[in-house]
């Protein structure tokens, strides 16, 4: 009689736990930390104003996105729910995983919160993974805050953990989740992110009020990369370039329940911000419908408000009316190899690597160790700052692409992968 | 499964606890473990050595005269300027070499002349041949060494190896410098040697076939630091259930102090190295300082979070832990729960230089809340604690393998497919350092 109740205990047990897990949650409520949430209502969306404390609500879950060949894939992301309520969060943000991760965009002085709220898998209710977010480059890191979980904690399923980073250097970082990081990193928890200099704020040289960026409302350029003292690392329009790729075989795996092939990972779908070519050109999604223009199919009327790659990597400039100077903040979130980037006919030149001003400690200001190229290679875990001056350009259409040509490719397509266009007007 | 973790675990306890028993009354500085002189007696041998998968690969290495094979092959660490010597004794039944790459000239120091001809340098003949070099270690810096018979297989086998060359007036106790100029100075040294292996070609010659392999076919499966794979990484130099894999990569250090990091491409693919915890400042690519002129010292450095050395290239670093910028005080808060002072170094520097403490932090509390102990997951180097030198509460069965309340930061390869042991998470090309509360007896 025994033995028969507890064979039946298990499967009712794992039955009501599968519930758990796939039901978008109403007993959990989101923990999101933020000092200007000053009533207390989780709602970050009804500020008061501190201006350097920045607060960021994500969510890390589960979704899909649709490789530019059309073929699905399951993936394992993060989303931006910060003008979602906290009480709302564990319903609205399951299932919504973005590729690339929200930008976290953030200033020189600025504190940020960051409260990361596991949302779990929807798509794979077996697993209790926890995640973390790792602040990729954060220097002087403490280790509470560095989202490696065998060194401090990760957080479960259906709770909330805020981050505080107080930054203070300038830079091209990224951000991803270390939970078994191999498994969570080509499944896709990769993202931009990135520290505006206080030059910006303050400008430089003996007139600075006429230096400050047009970022921070002044009537210098539109930004700076560093505080570089000389502006050097000026520029009119930027954008960040993270190479993510995926393993397809990989990620079917995951969504089957199958062993996961590690030893024989490789990149078959290279992306730029998420995107493969020619989806890399692609505009920001309709929002409307949260559609692509081209062939992805309509995305479910549930994520209107979030589509699941948002990121086009089109890299365009009127330099009438923008400027002349593009700051390419270069990022390497793939887990396989080294990969090398060129520009066709536009020169590059490196200003900065690893979130810091190419210039050595022994060096004044302006003596810089940039250098002028046409190829810049990263491996996982390296960013590069690139700037273009298409200022002796010819108006036209330009390629940015990696020259590890096999990768040019959408799984078995051709002329897809890591390439993007960059339109000169 | 959860046996192999349980007993990693014990080892890295032991290990560390071994360490420091050893180490009480050693030097108060990390150096790297190695031979020293000038006149050097390799043997290249073979022995089987286990992986953490549970499998066992025959490996080719060199050993010191009277020691075993061991991978990777005994560090010489030698002074500049000196003549080097190197005689080698062949074990193996093909013909083995080295070649010291970045030495300059190497010539044949006996009298009528050494070895066998060969394509890339002179060579010791299969079954007890011997060969010997000599070279003069002109300049300081951080090399590899390897055989220069039969490359690509036998590099791939474990012939490979670090030569580091001390600067003029190095003194370990008190001009701990690598390349002679006091912005090269350090406290601690640590090498960290990045290799991967393919184990169908090891099986292959094992079971002598080694006609079949195939090198163009080669489909690294395993990533070593210092030759070990993750968490073996974390064991203490020597350990002896490790008897071809003498090398430890934990890294220790106390917050301000300066480590060097001498990180080598042993391997035929690039390695990404990112260092958590900080930025490290690169002075030096390839045994040569990045200087604009002679005393200019490391004057071209520049910082970088991820560190990728080419295939047969080094690169020399400095890294430093301080709580500068930080927000909030890490040695704890409230005061009168944690005590401690905190006196800047000066006033355009608000750290402490004895406990790294940014002192505009002093008793400022971490500004969020923690969640409770139902929440979150918690990884077996957590303390329990985000405050240094402290230890928290942990469930029943959490933690335990942190002793001193040290911040551990994980230093690994960041192409993270390689934090495998063929298939299986974690391991692989991985490490840690561990920033260790003032005080704590290092190595």
């Amino acid at each position: 009689m025994k033995r028969y109740r507890l064979h039946l205990a298990i499967p009712l047990l794992m039955g009501f736990l599968l519930l758990l897990a796939g039901l978008p949650s109403a007993w959990g409520v989101a923990y999101v930390q933020c000092p200007e949430d000053t009533d207390g209502d989780g709602d970050l969306s009804n500020n008061a104003d501190l201006p350097n404390v920045q607060c960021m609500s994500l969510t890390g879950g589960d979704g899909w996105v649709t490789m530019a060949d059309g073929r699905e894939l399951y993936i394992f992301s993060f989303s931006d729910v910060s003008a979602v309520p906290a009480a709302d969060i564990l319903d609205v943000g399951v299932f919504r995983a973005n590729s690339p991760a929200p930008t976290i965009a953030t200033r020189q002085g600025d504190e940020l919160y960051l409260t990361l709220t596991n949302v779990g898998t929807f798509n794979r209710p077996d697993l209790f993974d926890p995640h973390t977010v790792h602040y990729h480059g954060f220097p002087n890191a403490s280790a509470i805050f560095d989202g490696l979980p065998e060194s401090a904690v990760a957080v479960f399923p259906q709770a909330s953990l805020t981050y505080y980073y107080n930054n203070i250097e300038p830079g091209t970082y990224m951000y991803h989740c270390h939970v078994e990081a191999t498994e969570h990193m080509q499944m896709g928890m990769l993202g931009n992110l990135y520290v505006d200099p206080i030059q910006n704020q303050t400008g430089y040289g003996g007139n600075p009020a006429a230096t400050v960026a047009g970022k921070e409302g002044g009537p210098g350029p539109y930004g700076y990369v560093y505080n570089d003292g000389d502006g050097s690392t000026a520029f009119d329009k930027e954008f960040p370039i993270q190479l993510q790729a995926f393993d397809h075989f990989f990620h079917d795996a995951s969504r089957d329940t199958q062993p996961l092939p590690f030893a024989d990972m490789i990149d078959t779908y290279p992306t730029i911000n998420g995107r493969g070519y020619p989806d890399t050109t692609l505009a920001t999604p309709d929002p409307a419908d949260g559609s692509l223009p081209g062939k992805h199919p309509a995305i479910p009327a549930d994520s209107t408000a979030n589509p699941p790659q948002p990121v086009g990597s089109l890299i365009k400039i009127n330099r009438a009316t923008e400027g002349t100077r593009i700051l390419l903040r270069v990022s390497n979130l793939g887990v396989v190899q080294h990969y090398t980037l060129t520009v066709l006919g536009i020169p590059m030149k490196v200003v900065g690597r690893g979130a810091r001003l190419l210039r050595g400690p022994g060096q004044a200001v302006g003596e810089n160790v940039f250098y002028d190229t046409n190829v810049v290679n990263l491996g996982g875990g390296e960013t590069t700052d690139v700037l273009l001056d298409t200022s002796g350009v010819a108006a036209g259409t330009y390629f940015l692409y990696a020259t590890n040509l096999n990768h040019l490719s959408n799984n078995a397509e051709d002329y897809g992968g890591y390439m993007t266009e960059i339109v000169i007007q | 499964m959860k046996k192999t973790v349980f007993y990693h675990g014990k080892s890295v306890i032991i290990a560390i606890a071994l360490l420091m028993l050893l180490t009480a009354s050693a030097a108060a500085n990390a150096v790297v473990p190695g031979i020293s002189g000038s006149t050097f007696n390799l043997v290249a041998g073979s022995g089987h050595f286990d992986t953490p998968d549970g499998d066992s690969l025959l490996l080719w290495g060199y050993g010191n005269q009277g020691s075993s094979a061991q991978y990777p092959g005994p560090t010489l660490i030698v002074n500049q300027g000196a003549t080097v010597r190197v005689n080698l004794t062949n074990n193996l039944d093909q013909a083995v070499s080295i070649v010291f790459p970045g030495q300059g000239q190497v010539t044949d120091p006996v009298a009528g002349g050494s070895g066998t001809p060969g394509l890339l340098t002179r060579e010791a003949a299969a079954g007890g041949g011997t060969v010997s070099y000599q070279f003069v270690a002109s300049q300081p810096g951080t090399y590899l060494y390897h055989s220069g018979t039969n490359t690509d297989l036998q590099v791939e086998m474990g012939l490979l190896g670090a030569l580091i060359v001390r600067p003029t007036g190095f003194n370990q106790a008190s001009n701990r410098t690598a390349y002679g100029h006091p912005d090269s100075a350090y406290d601690h040294e640590y090498l960290f040697l990045l290799s991967e292996m393919d184990p169908t070609i090891h099986d292959l010659v094992d079971f002598g076939f080694i006609n079949y392999v195939d090198n163009a076919e080669a489909f690294p499966v395993f990533w070593f630091v210092n030759g070990r794979n993750g968490m073996n990484t974390l064991d203490r130099n020597f350990a002896p259930w490790l008897p071809y894999q003498p090398y430890s990569a934990l890294a220790r250090t106390r917050p301000g102090e300066k480590v060097l990091l001498r990180i080598i491409g042993g391997g035929r693919n690039q390695h990404a190295f990112h260092a958590h915890g900080n930025h490290s400042t690169i002075i030096a690519r390839d045994g040569r300082m990045l200087s604009s002129g002679p005393g200019a010292g490391p004057d071209l450095a520049v910082q970088d979070f991820t560190i990728s050395p080419t295939p047969g290239g080094t690169v020399d670093a400095v890294f430093s832990w301080t709580s500068r910028g930080l927000g909030w005080d890490v040695y704890g808060t409230p005061l009168e729960d944690f005590p401690h002072n905190c006196t800047p170094a000066g006033p355009d520097d608000p750290v402490d230089p004895n406990t790294g403490e940014d002192c505009t932090y002093h008793g400022t509390p971490i500004p969020v809340t923690l969640p409770g102990l139902q929440d979150l997951a918690f990884g077996g180097w957590y303390s329990g604690s985000p405050f240094l030198g402290q230890f928290g509460q942990l469930p029943p069965g959490e933690g335990g393998l942190n002793l001193n309340g040290g911040l551990f930061f994980m230093w690994h390869s960041h192409n993270e497919k390689e934090l495998t042991n063929f298939d299986i998470f974690p391991g692989g090309m991985l490490t840690f350092v561990i920033i260790e509360p003032p005080g704590t007896p290092i190595p």
